[in-house]
């Protein structure tokens, strides 16, 4: 969802959707072509010596994939998973993944037109990195997220390197 | 050369085949040689180069055509008789065709380069100048045998090759020797996107799928029959019975499904036949190669996998071990020196040797250089067994040869192969005896995705750790570990057993309940033994195992996970990863 600075008026018209989430007071948005699919809260098996932001592994209908807590990633405070809680489940670097977050929204349209990009500081803690832009959307400021950059290139290569 | 879809397939089925071809005219070079004047062989050699080259020219690859021309020109000159098969000659055309196998390795990855033809081109051609023109020589190569000798030695006379040796190398641009048997290793084992299945396999497969259908017809049947009952009983009798034949079913299915991907161990033997040739030439030593259990078949990731660290092991037993023909005719021992490669099954596991005549190891020789090296100090030596000692050669740095030559002897390799046999979860073992030769023995598992498991827990964490590593399991009352070295260890018998307790090794938080009694579970890779302590055993069960993906794939300490029956993920523990994790200093106090 890079945004690229030579677009056409077509393009800057074109629309794409968003899923919009919320953690803690922030609210994100990711291209909901990236997303495979929102599920609830299942048990999470702990792996250990993994560094904090990894919660560990599910079964996803026979497919083991990592949980990733967003909250630890962009290093926010703890919460308590609630009732409205979900694991967004997206294709990341041809690995599935799932995000945990603490409430999912609805899935908007924006025009290209209106992805602004992002402020020098948006939120304390984020990876400036995956930030891709902001939205002005009914009043809401929100934060447009590239998960596909959350992970540096060594951080990709070996989880563990934090550990040793 | 924009390709269409007919071009396409033109194309896959030219590769497939060309390949096909090759590997075959590979071995029948090779047969020929032992028996150069069987006619049959060298006329289906021709054939198939002929087909290449065909297929070669209707599909407009010019390198590739002119060397298979070329060749096959040789090769017409030879099946008419003009001139006998003889050893340069031999050289000459497998060097050949490693570079059509180059070539068409090229076409299948899709980068056509110039290779350079032009050497092999005229050395082709003038394989047979000297018997043109030079009587002489052609004298020396018509009387030159490579008759098979009573045993069938594939090395010739040392004596009488030199001179026709020396002849080509004033003659052609000669490429180094050791040139040849890389092109011709590097290619690989299998074609990685396609396996051959034998269709009776595929048809047992149906039928069990079959068999499968109709218990599921069955159990939808079960399920709407018991929507209105009351009478629990016979649906449970019903419904035990059903669980008891998909039991089965699955069962079969996953062996059959299993029996698909195994590949026949030969695959990788036959490329030593041309190794041992070339390396037995090389080193100028006369080595006879047996081959047994060619059929036994193993997974194809493993056989992809085996080939690098077998190439080393027979590398190893030609340089280092077989003695030249003059040593072995002083000590008493036949000229030929013998390596024998063989494969076995043994329960669940391949077993493959690769045995040797020559001079064995020797143990003080062994200890005097880990000592130079500082791999081991005098006091760890002198309390080693033999089987230790001869441990020490598969540590990293470890070489007892004085010259690096071009083969070996750099003290990378035999280290490399132990880990490469330890990813296939399998074990190395070496028996040696001096004077008589040595033995190395590789066992590996058949199947790499399907374990037996023990079942643990862990606080209150669900763990599986494989069978296979599981020596035995104890039921101890904490106050009997004692400490050495700042480690828990456990007497065992009569030795210390080192002690690692899962719990902290994976930071599970503890429960507070103190406990009467632990669990320790003896695991052990080769000599090497470690006491796993955990909460509780919860049985033995057959898991599936599955990747953790790309990004966890190396956690230390654990292998992978596996689904249980409740849907949740427990996660499989890597008792080697455990063992050899840098903990070698354990083994060292304990002892």
């Amino acid at each position: 969802m890079a945004i690229s600075t030579n677009n056409s008026i077509e393009l800057k018209e074109e629309r794409i959707q968003l899923v919009s989430f919320k953690i803690g007071n922030e609210e994100h948005g990711i291209d909901v072509l990236k997303v495979r699919e929102i599920i609830r809260m299942s048990n999470i098996t702990r792996v250990p010596n993994t560094p904090l932001y990894i919660e560990g592994v599910i079964n996803l209908r026979g497919k083991v994939i990592p949980i990733i807590s967003l909250r630890m990633r962009f290093n926010l405070p703890d919460a308590e998973n609630d009732s409205r809680t979900r694991i967004i489940v997206m294709d990341i670097d041809n690995e599935l993944m799932g995000f945990v977050v603490d409430s999912v929204a609805e899935v908007i349209r924006i025009a290209i037109s209106e992805i602004q990009p992002p402020p020098p500081i948006v939120v304390v803690g984020i990876d400036q990195e995956c930030i891709s832009g902001v939205i002005n959307h009914a009043d809401r400021l929100l934060v447009l997220l590239d998960l596909e950059k959350i992970f540096s290139a060594e951080e990709r290569k070996s989880f563990n390197d934090m550990i040793q | 050369m924009s390709m269409n879809c007919e071009d396409q397939e033109l194309l896959e089925g030219f590769l497939t085949e060309a390949t096909e071809l090759l590997e075959k005219v590979g071995d029948d070079l090779l047969a020929l040689e032992k028996t150069p004047s069987d006619m049959e062989l060298l006329n289906r050699i021709f054939r198939s180069v002929h087909t290449v080259k065909g297929a070669a020219s209707f599909l407009e690859f010019e390198l590739l055509v002119k060397v298979t021309h070329k060749t096959e020109d040789v090769l017409n000159r030879l099946r008419k008789g003009e001139v006998a098969v003889n050893n340069r000659i031999m050289d000459v055309i497998l060097e050949a065709l490693d570079l059509v196998r180059l070539l068409v390795d090229d076409i299948r990855k899709d980068t056509i380069i110039e290779r350079p033809v032009d050497g092999i081109i005229i050395r082709l051609e003038s394989a047979f100048a000297e018997h043109d023109h030079d009587s002489a020589v052609a004298e020396v190569t018509e009387e030159m045998p490579s008759p098979p000798s009573p045993d069938g030695s594939g090395a010739p006379p040392t004596e009488v090759s030199r001179p026709v040796a020396d002849v080509t190398k004033d003659n052609a641009p000669q490429e180094t020797p050791a040139a040849v048997p890389q092109t011709a290793i590097n290619l690989e084992v299998t074609d990685k996107s396609t396996i051959r299945i034998d269709v009776k396999r595929v048809d047992d497969l149906m039928n069990q799928v079959g068999e499968l259908v109709l218990e599921r017809n069955r159990m939808s049947h079960l399920n709407s029959d018991c929507l209105g009952q009351t009478n629990m009983d016979i649906f449970a009798d019903e419904f035990a019975k059903l669980v008891k034949r998909i039991s089965f079913i699955t069962s079969e299915l996953q062996m059959q499904v299993l029996k698909m991907r195994l590949v026949p161990v030969g695959n990788v033997f036959r490329k030593f036949p041309r190794i041992v040739r070339n390396m037995a030439r090389d080193l100028d030593k006369q080595v006879e190669l047996k081959i047994f259990g060619e059929d036994t078949e193993l997974d194809r990731s493993v056989v992809d996998e085996i080939g690098d660290p077998l190439i080393h092991l027979v590398r190893n037993a030609l340089d280092h071990a077989l003695e030249s023909a003059d040593e072995r005719l002083a000590a008493g021992k036949p000229r030929v020196g013998c390596v024998t490669l063989s494969a076995t099954h043994e329960g669940n596991n391949i077993i493959i040797s690769i045995k040797d005549d020559g001079r064995g190891m020797n143990p003080e020789k062994i200890a005097g250089k880990a000592l130079e090296k500082g791999i081991a100090t005098e006091e760890q030596l002198a309390v080693m067994s033999q089987k230790e000692i001869f441990d020490l050669i598969f540590l990293p740095g470890f070489s007892t040869k004085e010259k690096v030559s071009d083969l070996s002897g750099r003290g990378v390799g035999m280290d490399v192969v132990r880990t490469n046999v330890r990813k296939l979860n399998g074990i190395i073992e070496v028996k040696s005896e001096i004077g008589k030769g040595s033995e190395f023995i590789l066992k590996l598992p058949l199947t790499l995705a399907i374990i037996q498991s023990l079942m643990v827990e862990i606080e209150d964490e669900t763990y599986s750790i494989p069978l296979s590593a599981v020596i035995e399991t104890l039921r101890v009352k904490e106050a009997d570990f004692s400490s050495v070295g700042g480690r828990e260890v456990l007497r065992l018998r009569k030795s210390a057993l080192p002690l690692m307790r899962l719990q902290q090794r994976f930071g599970i938080s503890q429960q507070e309940n103190a406990r009467d009694y632990l669990y320790v579970v003896v695991v052990g890779i080769a000599e090497k033994r470690l006491g796993l302590v955990v909460t509780r055993l919860l049985g033995q069960q057959e898991v599936a195992i599955k990747s953790l993906g790309n990004y966890l794939a190396d956690v230390p300490g654990i292998a992978g996970s596996t689904i249980l029956g409740d849907g949740k993920v427990a996660l499989i523990v890597d008792p080697a990863k455990l063992i050899h994790g840098g903990d070698e200093e354990i083994f060292r106090q304990a002892s």
